[in-house]
């Protein structure tokens, strides 16, 4: 079991590298693509009104969740704490990540329906 | 003593941040581990930010982002962007290191050896050679006047 765990701190790592492109590419190359400001209000609505780019933040974000703290985790970990203290990590960072996850998809979904 | 000897090469907690003797895969190490709590950190922010003042109107939007138009945050999102590239590509590096792509054929241990960390270092020079072609890539936008 903690192996797959593993296998998916992996996976969604591949996959942050490819969503996480597309959009420091549309955020930051700006200048070099001769696309327009991407932090304008225009810019960001145009953005958060589409499927698309809402769909790719959720996903974007689910998967940084769990690569981001799952890679926490370990890092927490390996000072070895007792058991009980790796529990209650454990299920304090799954506690945040959730409601990051919950937050981060209420926000987009509701100015996509709004 | 002879703890003290067994002691010798470790790195403890300072491990973390500092790669002592070991070669240059330790620092590598040390810099994935760094970029991964920094990207932590910058995403947390991020969130609040794109989420708390995008419910508001437009001057709100507009005025949080003037905020990040102060030259050091400038240079903190830049830094942010060398940080994603360079915990991107090593981690493709530990992925194919994990899974054992570019080992090479096993070859008979006659002086000198070559240990599996030099074959694959080649492949990790490589990487950072891209990486330093991405980041003066994305230097060139920033001091363009990119955001």
């Amino acid at each position: 079991m903690r192996t797959r765990f593993h296998l998916i701190h992996l996976v969604t790592g591949v996959l942050i590298a490819v969503f996480l492109s597309i959009h420091m590419v549309r955020s930051h190359l700006d200048d070099i693509l001769g696309t327009d400001d991407p932090t304008s209000w225009e810019s960001m609505m145009s953005r958060a009104t589409d499927g698309m780019w809402v769909a790719l933040y959720i996903a974007l974000l689910a998967v940084a969740l769990y690569h981001a703290l799952y890679g926490l985790r370990g890092i927490i970990l390996e000072l070895t704490p007792s058991a009980r203290a790796a529990r209650v990590t454990t299920w304090c960072l799954i506690a945040i990540g959730i409601a990051a996850f919950g937050w981060g998809t209420y926000v987009p979904i509701h100015l996509l329906s709004g | 003593m002879s703890q003290r000897e067994h002691k010798e090469n470790y790195l403890g907690a300072r491990g973390w941040v500092w790669a002592g003797r070991y070669q240059m895969e330790r620092h590598l190490y040390v810099l994935h581990r760094v970029t991964g709590l920094g990207l932590l950190l910058f995403g947390i922010i991020h969130l609040i930010i794109t989420t708390f003042f995008r419910m508001g109107d437009k001057d709100t939007w507009e005025s949080a982002i003037s905020v990040t138009h102060n030259p050091v945050l400038k240079v903190g999102a830049y830094l942010v962007v060398v940080a994603f590239v360079f915990h991107a590509l090593n981690g493709l590096r530990l992925i194919l290191q994990e899974f054992g792509f570019g080992l090479g054929r096993p070859t008979p241990p006659i002086y000198p050896y070559t240990d599996a960390l030099r074959r694959k270092r080649r492949l990790a020079i490589i990487l950072i050679a891209i990486i330093g072609i991405l980041a003066v890539v994305f230097l060139y936008d920033f001091a363009a006047g990119g955001g």
